[in-house]
């Protein structure tokens, strides 16, 4: 156990000082001098030289990074160049509401793709199976903003029940967050379905049904329990996977989180910002997915057996 | 509309930020909608001396400040001393009074402006909103680096609340009674609050006024006007951006381009009115000079001697020149075609497309280069391109100094003109005070940029709001709404 953790800790590690490298490099790929492009197109040459001082972008490649990493590690991302503010204030301003968002999405999904997916399996290869398979499908490729488009448009401007850009209340969640849910709950409808097929033909069910138990009572307390294992590791992946989907969402919403946040930072140039949101991201992303896997050892054991022999 | 960086007006060089900060304050001078010549407005009158160097100001007594620092010449002085300050970093406010080389105070009225040239400009950059404001001392320090989320001003509006990624509220101030002497209402705004809302997405914007979530929508795509004026419930107020929204620069240093025959010649092949019709819906007006009807100095006669679509013309002009159709159709010299790069952003890649064939139809054959803005603005300053698109805004004729003088080479000289007696009138427009002369100098400099075809200006652009009628009188006032009139139907 405490092997396998150590493990996942240090890979996880390895990781996010790869992304640490490519966020520090992003404003060394740019074509051209990138303190002019962000300073636009009257910067005097001193007010280039005082910038490229300001970022440390006059010493050498090594010593900006160490310089980087180490202020990084104190929580220092550098302040943002559009408002002055440091970076690290800007993301946590923001990052609460997407976490409302994603979390909140993640629980429709559940409730969608749970529910769908017991529904889907009780009535196995009938009409209503087909249904939800073919929802599943659809969610799965209908494009998220898109979805919200629509949304918007038939909830919001024709029948006026949300509002739009309107602040971060219940009210205003509840688009944003069906529509990530929708798109999220597919991955969990299917595994629930199959899950419960697979579960529904074992012999204890059919024990089960022998001693006349009630259906309801055999669907969730004997064969959920069983399907839920799977389905929550892929909730907590969802759940990174979420934190960094609401981008396109956030915005098609005006959702004040990180993904606006994000485009606004590469629209005005603001690359230490930009680097500071990738990092910050990144190390959630990663975070999440050790906190995952370790969970999801405890639960099943079978998970660290399987990686010692690998 | 995007949310500003800060409304410190001294360290901002958002539009955006001015837009929001002129509630929150006032301007010395004022433009007239009707007329746009210059009023007192803060300043209760001015008088600048005979060579020009000195502007007296009389400022306006019984103002105050939100936090109750009376508006005194002092607190002018402070406010211009800051902004001449290096360590302040001032950006767009430094650049407005660029050229004043100290201020005064003498009493509490009179502010008097020093300058080492006479600035015909700064009169002008005295009405620009929000940037030029008087600020209070004393809130700067208190509030020291959150001074920019916690301003402070002489407005018809104090600063609320900024709540970051979405919103900033601005309520009304009761002891407002100075408002410009057009308002109607000479007492406090009508509106107890304006919400600014920052809508990234220009859709969602529009999503948000159609479900009344919002009630005025700023920067309306000139696509999206024509439902608006349609629809009953809402109003659209347009002006004229005071700017060119699209012209072809032709570097002179080229040595086909050198040749002002092929200048005309691209000029006279241009058809202006496609373009509006496809590009911005048919919402501009076609641009014969560098400058638009919108700008001071505009000289209206450049529409008779401007060039025109002339097919036949541009031809003629090239055969003049020695080039004479191949059989590809194209126009050829020496056995070399006449064949150019035109280096665009996306954004007018549209207009690039037309504008190509349009030049092919008198034998000039395009080449479309779409690079990033960063990447294109670096390489036209630095003369490496052909033929590029560009658009600017700007309120004086003083831009075509930027865009024309000899010393701006390497800057926004992208064509690279060197014409002394070009410098010699665009550095006359700079120091000329009076409005009459100055006009006649600009009219010269406009005739000397048509004659000499440095550019093709191709549309001068509006600019849309729509307001729901919910919201009342809202009005325009230097391409800018002013909502000291405006109220609310319950």
């Amino acid at each position: 156990m405490k092997h396998f953790i150590i493990n996942r800790v240090l890979s996880g590690i390895l990781v996010i000082f790869g992304i640490s490298v490519f966020s520090f490099l992003l404003i060394h790929f740019i074509p051209g001098d990138p303190v002019k492009i962000m300073l636009g197109i009257n910067a005097s040459p001193e007010q280039v030289e005082k910038l490229n001082h300001h970022l440390g972008l006059d010493k050498p490649l090594l010593v900006q990074y160490w310089q980087y990493i180490t202020n990084a590690f104190q929580g220092d991302f550098g302040t943002s160049l559009k408002t002055g503010r440091p970076v690290l204030i800007e993301i946590l301003d923001r990052f609460p509401e997407t976490v409302k968002l994603a979390i909140f999405g993640l629980f429709v999904a559940v409730v969608i793709g749970v529910s769908l997916g017991i529904v889907a399996a009780k009535f196995k290869d009938s009409f209503i199976d087909k249904m939800c398979t073919a929802f599943a499908t659809l969610g799965i490729s209908i494009p998220s903003f898109w979805l919200g488009i629509l949304l918007v448009l038939v909830f919001s401007v024709k029948l006026a029940w949300f509002p739009i850009a309107n602040g971060t209340g219940f009210r205003d969640l509840i688009l944003p967050a069906f529509t990530l849910g929708v798109v999220a709950s597919t991955m969990i409808m299917r595994l629930t379905r199959n899950g419960m097929v697979e579960v529904l033909s074992n012999d204890y069910i059919r024990t089960a049904r022998a001693k006349g138990l009630d259906d309801g009572l055999i669907l969730f307390r004997h064969a959920l329990r069983n399907v839920l294992i799977p389905v929550v590791t892929v909730i907590g992946l969802q759940l990174a996977a979420l934190l960094g989907g609401t981008v396109i969402i956030e915005q098609v919403f005006n959702w004040p989180g990180l993904g606006t946040l994000a485009i606004g930072a590469i629209m005005s140039r603001d690359f230490p910002l930009i680097q500071g949101i990738v990092l910050f991201m990144g190390v959630m992303y990663v975070t999440i997915n050790i906190l995952v896997d370790v969970l999801y050892s405890i639960i099943d054991p079978r998970v660290e057996m399987g990686t010692k022999e690998a | 509309m995007q949310e500003p960086d800060t409304l410190d007006v001294h360290k901002t060089s958002m539009s955006i930020a001015s837009v929001i900060t002129n509630h929150l304050g006032g301007t010395l001078l004022t433009v007239n909608a009707d007329t746009n010549e210059i009023e007192s407005n803060l300043a209760e009158s001015y008088q600048v001396s005979e060579d020009g160097k000195t502007i007296t100001l009389k400022i306006r007594q019984g103002v105050t400040l939100s936090d109750g620092t009376p508006l005194t010449a002092k607190v002018y002085k402070d406010t211009f001393d800051r902004i001449l300050n290096p360590e302040t970093g001032a950006t767009v406010a430094a650049s407005l009074i660029g050229g004043i080389q100290e201020t005064s105070a003498p009493d509490e009225q009179t502010f008097i402006i020093e300058l080492a040239a006479p600035s015909a400009p700064l009169l002008r950059n005295l009405t620009s909103r929000g940037y030029l404001q008087p600020l209070s001392m004393a809130a700067i320090e208190k509030h020291g680096a959150d001074y920019g989320r916690n301003p402070v001003g002489a407005g018809p509006f104090i600063f609320k609340e900024w709540v970051t990624g979405q919103s900033i509220t601005l309520e009304r101030n009761d002891d407002y009674n100075w408002p410009h002497a057009s308002a109607k209402n000479q007492g406090k705004a009508y509106p107890d609050q304006i919400v600014y809302k920052f809508i990234q997405d220009q859709q969602t914007m529009l999503a948000a006024l159609d479900s009344g979530s919002i009630d005025v929508a700023m920067e309306v795509p000139p696509k999206d006007v024509q439902r608006y004026r349609d629809n009953p419930d809402y109003y659209v107020i347009e002006a004229e951006r005071q700017g060119l929204g699209l012209f072809l620069e032709m570097n002179l240093e080229n040595e086909t381009l050198s040749d002002l025959n092929v200048r005309k010649a691209i000029n006279m092949a241009i058809n202006k009115d496609a373009i509006i019709k496809a590009v911005i819906n048919g919402e501009g007006t076609p641009a014969y000079g560098p400058i638009p009807s919108a700008v001071f100095g505009y000289d209206p006669n450049v529409e008779s001697y401007g060039h025109k679509l002339n097919k036949d013309e541009a031809i003629s002009l090239l055969e003049q020149s020695g080039y004479t159709k191949n059989s590809n159709g194209i126009m050829e010299k020496d056995g070399s075609e006449l064949t150019f790069e035109l280096s665009i952003m996306t954004q007018h890649n549209q207009a690039a497309q037309m504008v190509q064939a349009m030049l092919k139809d008198v034998g000039i054959d395009v080449n479309i280069q779409s690079l990033e803005a960063g990447t294109l603005i670096e390489k036209v300053s630095q003369g490496e391109f052909q033929l590029s698109f560009l658009a600017y805004s700007y309120i004086d004729p003083d831009i075509l100094y930027l865009l024309f003088h000899s010393s701006q080479i390497g800057g926004l000289n992208h064509v690279r003109a060197q014409n002394s007696e070009l410098d010699g009138l665009l550095e006359k427009g700079r120091t000329t005070i009076d409005p009459e002369e100055r006009k006649q100098v600009y009219a010269q400099v406009q005739e000397i940029v048509v004659e000499n075809a440095y550019w093709a200006p191709i549309y001068a652009e509006k600019v849309f709001f729509v307001v729901n009628k919910r919201v009342q009188d809202v009005k325009l006032m230097n391409v800018n709404l002013d909502y000291q009139d405006s109220w609310v139907k319950q």
